[in-house]
């Protein structure tokens, strides 16, 4: 039992965290609603135009789309080899798999800037900078460690009976994967969809790199070039950089457990 | 023939008769560590297959991750301008860590930004953690909504909307100026003194409520038995926190801190975004100055060894906390 004082404390420490997360963000939300340039706060005059001012000006229709393309991609990719090597490791086992599944979990704590200076003029070379395929190629290559982990460990999670039921019905691998393992994985698939999808959404280091060319850049990217050329238009500035966000804040309202769930887990394998 | 074959879990021992399968942990444990031609044909020709399926997966994050690494390292002994040949310099550019002083002021901006980014959350997480108890609370999932919030805002919007708080007529300024300590107001992130910590507290800002939902989720699962057990020996909160809620929480501390420190060490877009470095050199980080170096002002292999760097520390750091957290464990 716990005492009525113990869970008011529990809500003012909570509340109170709370708000310092959240003020900036609430300040934010309210700057890009603001009619002056400088950004005052006005609840009065909401001027809700400026996110179609913004869109205008920071050309944030095309980048939106370079993002959206980019990140398909690289989500539909990486789900696509994370689901079949994490079949490989987890349920069929794979021929040197003693040395192959350290070398990908060593990839967790690898990140971009050891290879990204070698990749960028490997990349040069075959074409690939300057292209959202480049993009795309190098986000599955960095998605491989966390996608075979995620989903060799949600295999291993299966009933081996399902599966041992399923053999003797004479199904093959690919029917084992495709019938059995896949539709009673669906949360786990869900989660790493969604992860990948604020990965790559959210990347600013590897665009900045390999794509210098405005009319394709990313949604990121357009928001940095925005801010550096928009300083004195606070509130365009503000709805440009919520537009940015909003995709992955959509999901994350939609789908809170698998994002917490996810990251934490995640974290916490090692 | 036990049908499971597929699986191919050692502790179900999938191809062995149930009898083995009795012998226990430890008899399994070293059966699984036999060399591999005790294999039978079948499960052999089924790991080809397994590789098969794996395939995909090894070749592009071999391209993309694995060889540019090795590259790396190579490069790393060169020094070369991107353009004309590059010479052999052997470890000069590791030899700069302790010379350059560009690059020792980088690090020493680094054990600054670890400060805000790693131990400071911690700390706040930990103490929230510790006096949130351990009740189920209503508005629960709300609260973790917000406090884990930061998270999934990209870093470029963190930037953007922190450089606004820190502005010259930003929030921050006009607070300090409507409660009478105008004299106190500045551009906070072109000021020489004040930029890193600045930048600090943004970082602080981001993980303070990823180390409180952690924490809060690993209070959860200590056992009551604990708690009850400390109370009736009559400990007080504070003991109660260092004998029994700390060291309950030895595996999330080391993640948070895993994470804070690899973060700080590599931090680079937010800086870019505030303040590319400056005022001056003010804010510099290493993995700004290998972007520097790599594709502005070449000096490739002197970026290529500062990668290997940041990686082999983030590395060390990693397997170094882990250690420690196991150890204690033991």
């Amino acid at each position: 039992m716990i005492s009525r004082i113990e869970r008011t404390l529990n809500h003012a420490v909570l509340a109170f965290v709370s708000i310092v997360v959240l003020f900036p963000v609430v300040w934010f939300l309210f700057t890009a609603l603001s009619p002056s340039r400088s950004g005052q706060l006005d609840f009065r005059h909401l001027a809700w135009g400026n996110f179609a001012v913004a869109w205008t000006a920071g050309g944030f229709g095309s980048a939106m789309i370079a993002s959206a393309v980019i990140t398909i991609g690289a989500v539909a990719g990486q789900t696509v080899l994370a689901v079949l090597s994490g079949f490989a490791f987890g349920v069929l086992g794979v021929v040197g798999q003693k040395v192959l599944f350290p070398l990908i979990l060593f990839g967790l704590m690898i990140s971009a800037e050891v290879f990204v200076i070698p990749l960028y003029y490997e990349f040069q070379a075959i074409g690939l900078t300057n292209s959202w395929l480049g993009l795309i190629v190098i986000q599955i290559g960095m998605g491989v460690p966390f996608g075979a982990f995620w989903m060799r460990a949600t295999f291993r999670a299966v009933p081996p009976a399902m599966i041992e039921a399923a053999e003797i019905d004479g199904a093959r691998s690919w029917r084992i994967l495709w019938q059995v393992l896949l539709p009673i994985s669906r949360p786990a698939v869900l989660t790493l969809v969604l992860l990948s999808f604020m990965w790559t959404w959210n990347d600013f280091f590897l665009s900045l790199v390999f794509i210098a060319d405005p009319s394709i850049q990313p949604a990121t990217l357009a928001l940095g070039v925005f801010q550096g050329q928009h300083t004195l238009d606070v509130n365009l500035l503000a709805a440009g950089a919520l537009i940015v966000a909003l995709p992955v804040l959509v999901l994350y309202a939609l789908f809170q457990r698998h994002f917490i769930r996810g990251v934490l887990s995640g974290a916490l394998k090692e | 023939m036990a049908s499971s074959e597929l699986v191919q879990r050692p502790e179900v021992a999938a191809a062995a008769p149930v009898a083995t399968r009795r012998l226990g942990r430890a008899e399994g444990a070293r059966a699984d560590r036999r060399p591999r031609p005790t294999l039978s044909p079948r499960v052999r020709r089924r790991r080809w297959l397994g590789l098969a399926y794996a395939a995909p997966a090894l070749v592009a994050y071999g391209f993309v991750v694995l060889a540019p690494i090795l590259q790396s390292v190579d490069y790393s002994l060169y020094s070369w301008n991107g353009v004309t040949t590059a010479t052999w310099v052997g470890l000069g550019n590791y030899v700069s860590f302790f010379t350059d002083p560009a690059l020792l002021e980088s690090l020493w901006h680094v054990c600054v930004l670890i400060v805000f980014f790693a131990l400071l959350p911690i700390a706040l997480g930990l103490i929230s953690a510790a006096m949130l108890g351990r009740a189920r609370q209503r508005g629960a999932g709300v609260y973790r909504w917000v406090l884990f919030l930061p998270q999934v805002l990209t870093s470029v919007v963190v930037a953007v909307i922190w450089k606004r708080i820190y502005g010259p007529d930003g929030p921050l300024n006009s607070t300090l100026r409507a409660i009478g300590l105008g004299d106190l107001a500045k551009n906070w992130l072109g000021d020489f003194t004040w930029a890193l910590p600045a930048l600090g507290v943004i970082g602080t800002w981001t993980a303070l409520g990823f180390c409180m939902v952690l924490f809060v989720a690993g209070v959860a699962a200590i056992p009551v038995e604990l708690y009850e057990q400390a109370r009736i020996d009559g400990a007080g909160p504070v003991r109660e926190f260092f004998a029994i809620t700390l060291p309950g929480l030895r595996g999330q501390v080391a993640v948070a801190l895993t994470l804070t420190v690899t973060g700080a060490l590599r931090a680079f877009d937010l800086v870019w975004i505030t303040t590319q470095g400056g005022p001056g050199t003010s804010t510099t980080t290493p993995a700004l100055l290998l972007y520097r170096k790599a594709f502005l002002n070449p000096d490739v292999g002197m970026a290529a060894a500062i990668g290997i760097v940041i990686a082999a520390v983030c590395l060390l750091v990693a397997l170094f906390i882990n250690r420690l957290s196991d150890e204690k464990d033991a």
